[in-house]
């Protein structure tokens, strides 16, 4: 089932609209002339070499920045995070 | 100018000035200021640090170089304890929960934060007009802006407010109001700092970059800085520039300058002579000049947008009021998050975020995005070709002068192109430092990739040269 999603459903912004500033950019890459339309196959890209992984482990937050993340919180109760019941479509 | 860092280090260690009387003199600069420069003060953390190194200074103890030294940091870096609101009003309460990689060193180093800089909000802007806290006014003359993004910090620079502040560079926003203010200002090559902890605007561009009076203290924050760090992946490590080094400029032997950004007619026919006459006074030095080509300035900016709103709308959709920032409540969780972000972006980074969407949407990412992507590889390979043919690329670092405030809200698309001098480096990926000269809005040094270190010693050079 394909449904089209408008940008301002896309965005979650209420009425958004595309804007005339942003697509005259738009409409000068669609005129431009791309000598390489392969984007992936040089070695400009920034990826990240395997043997140059990080640790996969879980690394304990400090109890400060836990107090914190909690003081974040919008909507607290007793040391929960409270949010709207999530309603299936 | 002379380093401020060096001076004030003096001053502190010979027991000229203590360092809280130093600090508290920048804290009451920074608050009776009327530049906009300012979100938060930082009074209790810096007084408490700058108090420790008086009484290390009083036992004797030596100090290191910036240790005691004032900075500010734009209001988009984590600072543990501080609100870190973007300039916005989705995140005007937020607190960091943690401290950024590149501000953690500064502090290891023993540098104060004493304040949180104005800026546009999450970094979308060109005139730091994009703010809940007022225009940022030009340090020079303040009916025009500061520039943008980090248009509080240059400004607090220029103001003597701070030794030298943090701002961050995805589009020119270190470099151009940097230009604007007369001041330094640098975007190392992308990945020389951790951006760990900087909010991300564009990832692929975002660089962490310092603004200061002069080549040497720009040098000193960078060594600090830089280097890998675990928690940003695409950070590399680099060796220490030496303030030694970069005063020996003999190895500089051919310089280029892109044809089509100074034969534009949307040059200012001041900043174009200007720049022909500096570039006279380093053929006289012997250097040799080269014409070079390069892509189109509208498609430069273009190119850079198309990825920058693709990247911001994806980086910024984790802002929806659920576990921090402004929520607002309404019937249920997506019209929550839409109402919140409905009422807390800024009209900019909504137009961002919708232009994003567009691009990355099913239909329009092959004719688009796709494309961009294909124009930014052939941007850098034309930059790899031209670093065969010369060490250094120098340009204007923007087509005009700094606007009156209030004009460039009314025309975003005008904005856009005001970068059109900034973002093909960014693109590339490039070291590129604004200096204070050559122009009313500065010169634009650039060295290919990695190489930083050629960039300060150019700047060097120029200092003694125009």
């Amino acid at each position: 089932m394909s449904k089209i999603m408008t940008v301002d459903i896309l965005s979650s912004i209420k009425g958004a609209q595309p804007s005339e500033a942003v697509n005259k950019l738009f409409d000068v890459i669609k005129n431009a002339q791309a000598t390489n339309n392969n984007s992936f196959n040089d070695n400009r890209n920034n990826c990240v070499s395997l043997d140059d992984l990080r640790e996969d482990e879980v690394i304990e937050s400090s109890s400060v920045e836990k107090q914190i993340i909690i003081e974040n919180f919008p909507k607290e109760k007793k040391g929960y995070l409270v949010v709207s019941k999530i309603i299936e479509e | 100018m002379e380093s401020q860092i060096h001076k004030i280090h003096q001053q502190l260690a010979n027991k000229e000035m203590s360092c809280v009387a130093l600090v508290t003199e920048k804290l009451n600069a920074l608050k009776a200021n009327t530049h906009n420069t300012v979100n938060s003060t930082l009074d209790d953390l810096a007084l408490d640090l700058a108090t420790k190194v008086d009484a290390k200074i009083a036992n004797g103890e030596s100090i290191g170089l910036l240790e005691g030294i004032p900075f500010g940091i734009k209001d988009v870096y984590m600072l543990q304890g501080t609100t870190t609101t973007a300039s916005s009003d989705l995140l005007k309460n937020y607190k960091s929960a943690y401290t950024a990689t590149a501000i953690q060193k500064l502090l290891d180093a023993g540098a104060i934060p004493v304040v949180k800089e104005n800026c546009d909000s999450f970094g979308h802007g060109s005139s730091s007009e994009n703010t809940i806290f007022g225009s940022v006014k030009n340090a020079i003359n303040p009916n025009l802006v500061g520039g943008g993004s980090s248009g509080g910090s240059a400004v607090n620079v220029a103001k003597d407010y701070t030794v030298f502040s943090i701002g961050g560079d995805t589009g020119g926003s270190v470099r151009q109001p940097a230009g604007y203010n007369h001041v330094y200002g640098l975007k190392p090559t992308y990945g020389r700092i951790s951006r760990y902890g900087l909010m991300a605007y564009a990832s692929s561009t975002d660089c962490v970059g310092p603004i200061a009076k002069s080549v040497e203290d720009i040098r000193i924050v960078l060594n600090v800085m830089s280097g890998k760090d675990i928690k940003d992946q695409t950070s590399y490590a680099s060796a220490e520039i030496n303030a030694e080094n970069i005063k020996d400029t003999s190895e500089i032997k051919s310089v280029g300058y892109f044809k089509n950004f100074i034969d534009s007619d949307a040059i200012d026919p001041k900043i174009k002579s200007d720049f022909l006459s500096t570039i006279e006074k380093i053929k006289v030095k012997g250097i040799e000049v080269k014409e070079l080509d390069f892509f189109q300035s509208d498609i430069l900016v273009s190119t850079y947008y198309t990825l920058a709103m693709a990247e911001t709308a994806s980086n910024l959709s984790r802002l929806d009021g659920s576990n921090y920032g402004n929520r607002i409540e309404d019937k249920n969780l997506k019209e929550s998050y839409a109402i919140t972000r409905s009422e807390n972006f800024s009209e900019e980074t909504k137009r961002r975020i919708v232009g994003g969407n567009q691009v990355l949407s099913q239909g329009f990412s092959d004719e688009i995005y796709l494309k961009s992507l294909a124009l930014r590889d052939a941007i850098s390979e034309n930059f790899e070709d031209d670093f065969k043919d010369v060490d250094i690329i120098l340009s204007p670092v923007t087509p005009s002068t700094p606007p009156e405030i209030g004009n460039s809200l009314k025309d975003p698309h005008a904005m856009y192109l005001s970068d059109a001098y900034t973002v093909g480096f960014s693109l590339g990926q490039l070291p590129t430092l604004t200096v204070p000269q050559g122009t009313e809005t500065g010169l634009q040094i650039t060295a290919a990739k990695t190489n930083d270190e050629l960039v300060l010693k150019f700047a060097n050079f120029l200092k003694d040269t125009i």
